[in-house]
């Protein structure tokens, strides 16, 4: 039972945590970036779209992620190099990405809602032993949470991204170019929310749904904010969020309409949001 | 919040040339105006280039999709009545995001609010059978009420417990998505029919339709007027403005901040309500059906965007936009462009806009510059 919820937990978690991982590189860079939404999607798609073409999921992994580091391209275009408000960027980046995938699916696939074939080749399933069977992309995605951790506090980049974030005058006067670092990190958070986006359609489960990312990337950014960037503890929010998320799958069987079920995730958001509050205030 | 600086640029003592004999006050008004519309005109001929290319590329009928798309939303009475009434909850949940905006709350919770609305609207017309001239009155002062309510929600966490707005406002979307879900597939749904939807209201509360003419566009009129007086000719819209440059300057300057906060995003919240309301009202099935918000969801805040937060470019563009979202049935009708094209188009339209806007700033300010540099270099006096 304990190990089913944490199956359950990390599965649901998974699109989270690497959404927000994408997120933490901007996040310290102070980046407002709230386009992870729109990149999750775009990688959704483009991932069931790869993998449909090719038959493998390989060349679905690859599309999603490429096709979401060009979103973040875009973002670093107009945020960075037209000076468009980021608020702004992101909003239309995700509308960009809402629109462009639904018409896209009936454009290419002719169908509405969703799209669904057998030649959707799905990601591998691993069976290790505590975590029982998970596409692998879940266990990477812990991987992947060490080495962004190293990445942000142990490397040269990492520091000069977070000093960056502090202050940008103070590291454009050190000689650091701020812009050049402003793009990286954009193209770092689109290329891993593009993962978390073909997890979601060739992982979670094996077809595109039109806005299947359904405010995930909304909370993988309130997971950022919650956590103040760190990505360890971004790990631990993310579980807590999946735990209420697969908590619902299972109260399903139980006399509990499924909508308030499905509530959950969202209002576990409100509450983590309330706690962060009462500390923060304490701290001032 | 979202255009920190206004009024960097070259103001208005050197445009000389608009209406010669107003006042000063007025010819800046009418010069901010311009300013506040031109850019983003700018960048629509940007946005429909590329919108053409992309149509072209695809081996579509580039040309007569947009003709079409303009054929099918105003060159008809017909149509013309179809983008009026699709221009209502477009409008409003535009007017609800610019208000708060331009007051420095990030009220991103229209979609939810909205849905309330139109639940309460929904709800209380079929709970209660009275003579129009009560029931249409009641219902959208419930509906307002109901997405103001929603709203505050969110308000009231960050007043009590200094919560983030916009990421509750957001949350609260969903939650309130599934709650909708959960009253339209339980307890007020139609068991005739065979997806979740309510039974369509007591006819008191249908809006009239004469000639097709839809009414709501009468009631979107007057409750734009009212938001304009109120942010325009009252002391808490004033004290909302300079909240909106800089919320310690204005609570400094003795404006009741949090007071003023919750008005507005109550405000707001009512705004997106009466939204939702007349979708219920208006329109053709009075009923609340699956899926009712999400045509709308982030219209309005996207019209806010286009429009800089402006409330008449809201109301201008939020016809705009409707247009667009009429005429798209016809282009799909002529060409065979999914009509879904106008999703990526109006996403188009946000990102050159806001990019055109803030080019042009750039451009002003360098012009600007350059012309005190080469006044300075004269040796004329500043103008101060």
């Amino acid at each position: 039972m304990i190990l089913e919820i944490i199956n359950a937990s990390l599965l649901a978690a998974t699109p989270i945590l690497l959404a927000a991982l994408g997120g933490l590189y901007t996040y310290h860079l102070n980046v407002f970036n709230i386009a992870l939404e729109g990149m999750m999607l775009l990688g959704a798609f483009l991932g069931v779209l790869g993998s449909y073409l090719s038959g493998t999921w390989v060349i679905g992994l690859i599309f999603g992620a490429l096709g979401a580091l060009g979103a973040g391209a875009v973002f670093a275009f107009f945020a960075v190099y037209l000076k468009t408000d980021e608020f702004v960027t992101g909003i239309a980046i995700n509308m960009l990405s809402l629109g462009g995938s639904t018409y896209a699916l009936r454009q290419m696939f002719h169908v509405k809602g969703a799209f669904i074939h057998p030649d959707i080749q799905s990601l591998p399933l691993w069976n290790l032993p505590f975590f029982g069977k998970l596409p692998w992309l879940s266990f990477a995605a812990l991987g992947l949470t060490a080495l962004v951790w190293i990445h942000l506090y142990r490397t040269p980049f990492g520091l000069r991204l977070r000093a960056a974030g502090e202050d940008a005058r103070a590291a454009d006067s050190a000689g650091l170019n701020t812009a050049r670092l402003k793009i990286r990190a954009l193209l770092l958070s689109g290329a891993l929310c593009g993962l978390s986006g073909v997890f979601l359609s060739l992982g979670y489960v094996t077809l595109f749904a039109e806005n299947m990312s359904n405010g995930r990337g909304w909370i993988a950014l309130a997971v950022i904010i919650l956590v103040r960037g760190n990505p360890l503890n971004a790990l631990l929010m993310a579980l807590f969020f999946g735990f209420f998320d697969g908590l619902g799958l299972s109260l399903q069987k139980v006399n509990i309409p499924s909508q308030f079920t499905q509530m959950l995730p969202y209002l576990a958001a409100l509450a983590a949001l309330y706690f962060y509050s009462r500390t923060k205030r304490k701290t001032l | 919040m979202l255009e920190g600086k206004r009024g960097g640029y070259g103001t208005a003592k050197r445009l000389p040339l608009i209406g010669g004999k107003l006042s000063y006050a007025v010819r800046k008004r009418i010069f901010l105006n311009i300013r506040k519309l031109l850019p983003a005109l700018l960048g629509l001929p940007a946005a429909f280039a590329a919108g053409f290319i992309i149509l072209a590329a695809q081996g579509y009928d580039a040309p007569l999709s947009f003709t079409s798309l303009f054929h099918y939303s105003v060159f008809s009475r017909f149509a013309f009545f179809g983008t009026l009434a699709r221009s209502v909850p477009l409008i409003l949940t535009g007017l609800s995001a610019a208000a708060a905006f331009s007051s420095g709350c990030v009220n991103l919770g229209q979609p939810g609010q909205l849905i309330l609305g139109a639940l309460a609207a929904a709800a209380l017309g079929l709970a209660v059978d009275l003579p129009a001239l009560l029931m249409i009155p009641l219902l959208l002062l419930a509906a307002m009420a109901a997405g103001g309510l929603w709203a505050f929600i969110a308000g009231w966490f960050r007043h009590r417990f200094a919560m983030d707005e916009f990421i509750s406002t957001l949350m609260l979307n969903f939650a309130a998505d599934y709650f909708a879900l959960y009253l339209i597939s339980g307890p007020l749904l139609d068991r005739d029919m065979f997806s979740p939807m309510t039974k369509a209201i007591h006819s008191g509360g249908f809006l009239p339709l004469p000639g097709g003419f839809p009414t709501a566009v009468a009631v979107v009129l007057l409750v734009f007027c009212l938001v304009w007086i109120f942010f325009h000719r009252t002391k808490t819209g004033y004290e909302l403005k300079i909240m909106g440059t800089s919320r310690l300057f204005a609570r400094t300057g003795g404006c009741r901040t949090d007071a003023d906060f919750l008005t507005v995003i109550i405000i707001s919240g009512a705004l997106a309500g009466l939204a939702g309301g007349l979708l219920i009202m208006g329109g053709q099935q009075h009923r609340f059906l699956k899926g009712l918000g999400a045509n709308y969801a982030w219209d309005g805040v996207m019209i806010a965007i286009v429009a800089d937060n402006g409330l008449t470019a809201v109301l201008l563009y939020g016809l705009f936009f409707a247009m667009l979202q009429t005429g798209s049935m016809g282009m799909e009708m002529e060409t065979a462009v999914p009509s879904e094209f106008v999703l990526v188009f109006q996403a188009i339209i946000v990102l050159f806009a806001a990019a055109s806007r803030k080019s042009f700033g750039v451009i002003m300010n360098w012009i600007t510059v350059r012309r005190k540099a080469g006044k300075t270099a004269r040796g004329e006096a500043h103008d101060t």
